[in-house]
């Protein structure tokens, strides 16, 4: 049975232990024949990359468990020479025996998701942990760690493929890694009446895109906080109403998440 | 392909990985160790000896979701790379001496942190150390040693958690004993308890249902300072983040206040109001003027359950001193917009809001943290504190104390205590005892008086108790026996320590300690301690909102190098001790109890309290013990209810049993304090504090400091972990290679300063100065700067006016009080200034300092401070 992670971003708190069970289980010890030591520092098998979103007094951080996707085309199988093969269960694994010296296995990742261990001219990687789940355990080593159950780790069939993705970096190769709710961008404000120093409630906030069309909207609550989410990354324009007028705004997510500020309906522009 | 199976353990042994300390934390681990080395440390899972049904496990609902408190202990980043702690290169291998520190000669004070060690055995050491214990006794009595043994640290028990030392002098006269404080509540025992009584917290004891009770009725909760994805992680691992999850799934709203998007400020808030450090009083008065002259509080329930609060309303509206407290005047204060002020006082009167705690942070250990501890509970009041979905709650600390009161979650029928084997410290008041936040105030000043015990245990009366050191007749300290070797990392005005420390009057420092870490450097004699890996004992796992757990620990690996346990080093003193016959005639006796580990190990099992039906031998073959929870949670009565229902009938623990807007004890006890006065208000400033961003200081160090709990240590432990310190949060690599503690700067500060990401910058002010790794980030609001504290001690200049490369901010904290009558610590919301550092220039000023060996996985590793043998 071929098997998979899933990952999900809104049940990541960002707290590693995957990244540091997956150290626990692998640096200064051999797991023969799948994996030779990892160094004590500087490889992660399980690297949880993190962002930071957005601008004071909105800001969220993003945490993003990235390992071997352990493809099903695998490019660094096709560039191990014979080093690299796959599993019945679909992990793929670089034979510590066979791949000495293949450093061009880490430039065939296009993930970034093999290490080259310069001690023992080793590329290394994630192995799924395979010699404990040889060894009966039912998942590898991040995901019985995981305390908020955002690792999963489970038979392909059992993933809802229409609200999983999968990284671009490896998309073209069948990966057997998959996200939830990956982040896109926001944009977010706050809308008050600088007369009197009062937030305005109920303001009607349109966000429209770059020929006008109206793509969402949305009121201000109880804080005078609106926010779009999840929105792809482009400029957009921005215009809020109020009885005290109307103000518009262009807002560019290309780059970044946006609060474009504490909007004074009593100023004009 | 065929699987080719590897040997992956040899034998599996239990451990709580918790670091607390004092016997009571949780994250309960499986350890595996193969070829005599720790291999691996997992979550234990229940299922191995229990199905849910038996230990009543549960399924909370909700719109369709589901909460169940987990199967699996869930351990935090700190307890899984454990390991390293056991293997760090920074373990002392063997008992030390300081290397120009000489029992019958020159004792060089004035180079303790400065001079290096050299390798003695244990023979010699504990010779030494007995001969100045009977000649500190003799020449000056016993309460001239001053024993440090109540700090956190590993969950020992038997195998002797801080403080042997503290009880093995009790046999011989006793010492002058270091006072267990409640350090991270601070604000809530010298101020909360005044207002609602709550002893022994300050914070509501009465969290039975809260979760269960948010759930069905709550519309928010406010986050209020505090970071339930860091703080709970020592103590009791990660339910809080799943609770946090679960508010989230079910659409409470989560508001965050606080200055930095904490941790979980940073995955769960749905509204974060940026407030400025230790400035919170002045926003919560806002609140309350808004609801005062909105009307918008609940009048009936303060005229039933509450006294005073025509003063406190007074004080409000700026009847008694001329200053309307409205969202204008605290928006000078704390810099939340006057709108955003008012918009949250009208949400927070209209919905059912709890509040959410973790101890620390800028919120509850800054200066005068009495005040915005007490307007919290202004303000509950006024919103009807008890009403279905309003209370207050926290998300540590589930069974402090052994009450059973404290815990939001369903709770354990039977939670198993393992006291009868402890040789840990003790909240028992001695005869001789100097409050923690003064004891540079002890040495350099002394004599010293203050109020109260200042026990954290200890009830509100205490605090109007007057206390000297030293007593009538006793001499000061001259020796210090510290087990708890953090004094400067994790206290107030940690370099005016380093000055009391050197200072002449002390004769003698013993330290013992598994690692060459921050005050053992300043030690005369360095006794090496073995870690939990390498200890026989047994625990409990109390605190992890799921189910109580009684284990052995078996020794999982051989001890490093010359390491003993605590107990067995205090026990190696206690024998020499007792060659000199007197006081000290059957001392070893005594300490032991007359017990061998297995005996002791024994007792304790058979005084835990779990069911009589469940034997040792049943322990040994199973591992673990765990109990079900408690029958009737659904329908017990949540937090303050039955107050909130029937004050009479349920009173507070305050004198009137009601909350005191007026404090009358206050009143008639320190009639003349101005700072901590009868009714809550914003204080300024004092004699003893110039924090704030009006005082004249602001202009030489303008910012206001946040040093949270460290999100990746439990105060100053564990900061020798490489795989935590590779982490972009934990360390920022500086130009030359050296991890320094980050340092968090908003864009529109760094700006103004010519910072960049990656930059070495200072943080300093009168008291010195400690150095960082900046991160340029918009997780802090500007005008605060953000660094946990601490980090691991690498003065570069020790003492007053000193530098410090490693980070520990501690050290220039003030090193006063709470306030004159309030002898809490201030670590936190204080005034520093920040420049760019030329690390290179500095390097080349202090290079004895900067050469110090490195190591880059660990950081400073112990041979950095020994001399190897000629």
């Amino acid at each position: 049975m071929t098997k998979a992670f899933l990952i999900d971003f809104n049940r990541c708190n960002g707290c590693r232990n995957c990244q540091i069970a997956c150290k626990d289980e692998h640096c200064e010890q051999a797991w023969l024949p799948y994996a030779e030591a990892q160094p004590i520092i500087g490889h992660y098998w399980m690297n949880v990359k993190e962002k930071t979103r957005g601008q004071v007094p909105v800001v969220k951080v993003s945490y993003q468990p990235t390992l071997c996707t352990h493809c099903q085309d695998a490019p660094c199988v096709a560039a191990g020479k014979g080093a690299v093969y796959q599993r019945e269960d679909g992990l793929v694994i670089i034979d510590p025996g066979k791949a000495v010296g293949l450093r061009e296995l880490v430039d065939a990742c296009p993930l970034g998701a093999i290490y080259y261990n310069e001690e023992l001219s080793l590329p290394q990687k994630c192995t799924g942990c395979a010699h404990l789940l040889d060894d009966g355990w039912s998942v590898p080593r991040c995901v019985d760690a995981c305390a908020t159950e955002a690792l999963l780790y489970l038979d392909v069939a059992e993933i809802d493929l229409s609200k999983a993705e999968t990284l671009e970096q490896t998309a073209a190769f069948g990966p057997r890694v998959y996200y939830l709710n990956r982040p896109r961008r926001f944009i977010a404000g706050l809308v008050f009446d600088g007369t009197i120093n009062e937030v305005l409630i109920g303001a009607r906030v349109e966000l429209l895109d770059g020929e006008g069309r109206v793509l969402s909207s949305v009121r201000t609550d109880d804080f005078g906080d609106f926010r779009f989410n999840q929105i792809e990354p482009a400029v957009y324009q921005l215009t809020v109403f109020s009885d005290l007028g109307t103000r518009t705004f262009n807002v560019d997510t290309r780059e970044q998440d946006r609060y474009v500020g504490d909007i004074d309906m009593t100023q004009s522009g | 392909m065929t699987k080719a199976k590897t040997k992956t353990v040899d034998k599996t042994v239990m451990k709580n990985l918790g670091l607390c300390g004092c016997g009571m934390p949780a994250n309960a681990a499986a350890v595996d160790v193969k070829d005599g080395r720790v291999v691996r440390i997992r979550p234990l899972h229940y299922d191995q000896n229990y199905t849910k049904e038996e230990l009543r496990s549960y399924r909370l609902e909700k719109d369709g979701h589901v909460f169940e408190p987990g199967f699996k202990s869930l351990l935090p980043p700190l307890s899984l790379s454990y390991r390293n702690r056991t293997y760090s290169k920074n373990r002392v291998p063997y008992p030390l001496i300081r290397e120009d520190w000489d029992a019958d000669g020159e004792r060089n004070p004035q180079n303790r942190g400065i001079s290096g060690y050299r390798r003695i055995g244990w023979d010699e050491a504990t010779d030494i150390i007995a001969q100045e214990i009977r000649r500190i006794h003799d020449s000056y009595g016993p309460f001239s040693i001053y024993t440090q043994g109540e700090g956190h640290g590993e969950a020992k028990i038997a195998s002797g958690g801080h403080g042997c030392q503290i009880e093995m002098l009790e046999y011989c006269g006793g010492s002058t004993k270091q006072a267990r404080q409640p350090d991270s509540w601070e604000g809530w025992y010298w101020g909360a308890k005044h207002i609602w009584g709550m002893d022994p917290l300050g914070q509501n004891i009465h969290q039975n249902g809260v979760f269960r009770d948010i759930t069905e009725n709550g519309d928010a909760v406010l986050y209020w300072g505090a970071d339930p994805e860091t703080t709970p992680w020592g103590w009791g691992g990660q339910q809080a983040s799943r609770m946090c999850y679960w508010f989230n799934e079910i659409g409470i709203k989560s508001i965050f206040i606080c200055p930095d998007v904490n941790y979980a400020n940073a995955v769960h808030a749905d509204k974060w109001i940026p407030v400025l450090p230790n400035t919170d009083a002045a926003l919560q008065l806002a609140i309350a003027y808004v609801w005062i002259t909105e009307d918008l509080y609940d009048k009936d329930y303060i005229a039933t359950h509450a006294i005073g609060f025509d003063w406190f309303e007074q004080y409000v509206t700026g009847v008694l001193d001329g200053v309307p407290k409205t969202a204008e005047w605290a928006f000078e204060k704390c810099a939340v917009k006057p709108y955003t002020i008012k918009a949250f006082a009208r949400y927070w009167a209209k919905h059912a809001v709890s509040i959410a705690h973790c101890n620390g942070g800028g919120y509850i250990r800054s200066v005068f943290s009495h005040e915005p501890a007490r307007l919290e509970v202004a303000l509950l009041g006024m919103q009807g504190v008890g009403k279905p979905g309003a209370n207050q709650f926290k998300f540590i600390e589930w069974t402090l104390f052994g009450l059973d009161s404290f815990s939001p979650l369903p709770r354990s029928e039977t939670w198993p205590t393992i006291e009868a084997a402890f040789h840990g410290w003790n909240m028992n008041p001695n005869p001789s005892f100097i409050p923690k936040t003064r004891i540079h105030d002890a040495i350099l000043d002394g004599p010293i008086d203050w109020y109260g015990h200042v026990i954290c245990s200890f009830p509100r009366h205490d605090q109007f108790r007057h206390f000297e050191y030293p007593l009538p007749e006793a001499a000061p300290i001259r020796m210090i026996w510290s087990d708890t070797p953090c004094w400067a990392t994790c206290w107030n005005g940690g370099y005016r320590y380093q000055d009391a420390i050197r200072d002449a009057s002390i004769e003698f420092i013993l330290v013992q300690h598994p690692w060459m870490e921050n005050d053992t450097v300043f030690a005369d004699i360095v006794l090496p301690i073995r870690t939990m890996m390498e200890c026989r004992d047994i625990a409990t796992d109390n605190m992890a909102g799921q189910f109580a757990l009684l284990f052995l620990e078996e020794q999982a690996v051989e001890p490093i190098g010359e390491a003993v346990s605590d107990f067995k080093a205090v026990y190696r003193v206690a024998k020499k001790l007792e060659r000199y016959g007197g006081v000290y005639q059957g001392l070893t006796e005594k300490f032991t109890r007359g017990m061998t580990l297995d005996e002791s190990l024994r007792l304790a099992f058979e005084k835990s309290g779990i069911p009589a039906n469940f034997s040792y031998e049943d322990l040994q073959r199973q591992g673990f013990w765990a109990s079900p929870l408690a029958e009737g949670w659904e329908s017990e009565t949540a937090g303050l209810f039955n107050f909130y229902n029937d004050p009479e009938a349920h009173p507070l623990g305050t004198p009137s049993g009601k909350i005191e807007y007026y404090s009358v004890p206050l009143a008639e006890n320190f009639p003349d304090d101005d700072i901590r006065g009868p009714y809550p208000k914003w204080v300024e400033e004092s004699d003893e504090h110039q924090e704030r961003i009006s005082s004249e200081r602001a202009r030489y160090y303008p910012f206001l400091l946040v040093s949270n709990h460290p999100r990746w240590r439990v105060h100053a432990q564990c900061d020798d972990i490489p795989w935590l310190r590779e982490i972009q949060t934990c360390k920022v690599v500086g130009p030359d290679g050296y991890r320094y503690e980050p340092v968090w700067i908003n864009p529109q500060d760094a700006a103004k300063y010519d910072i960049a990401n990656g930059d070495v910058v200072k943080l300093f002010n009168e008291r010195g100065a400690v150095l960082g790794g900046a991160i340029v980030s918009e997780r802090i609001m500007p005008g605060a700067l953000y660094q946990d504290h601490g980090s691991r001690l690498d003065s570069i200049v020790a003492g007053t006016g000193g530098i410090d490369r490693g980070g520990a901010n501690n050290l220039i904290a003030p090193s006063h009080t709470t306030s004159k009558n309030a002898a809490g610590e201030v670590t936190n919301g204080f005034l520093v200034g920040i420049a760019k550092v030329d690390v290179g220039e500095l390097a080349a000023q202090y290079p004895d300092q900067f050469n110090r060996e490195y190591d880059p996985a660990f950081g400073l590793i112990a041979s950095a401070y020994i001399k190897e043998d000629e």
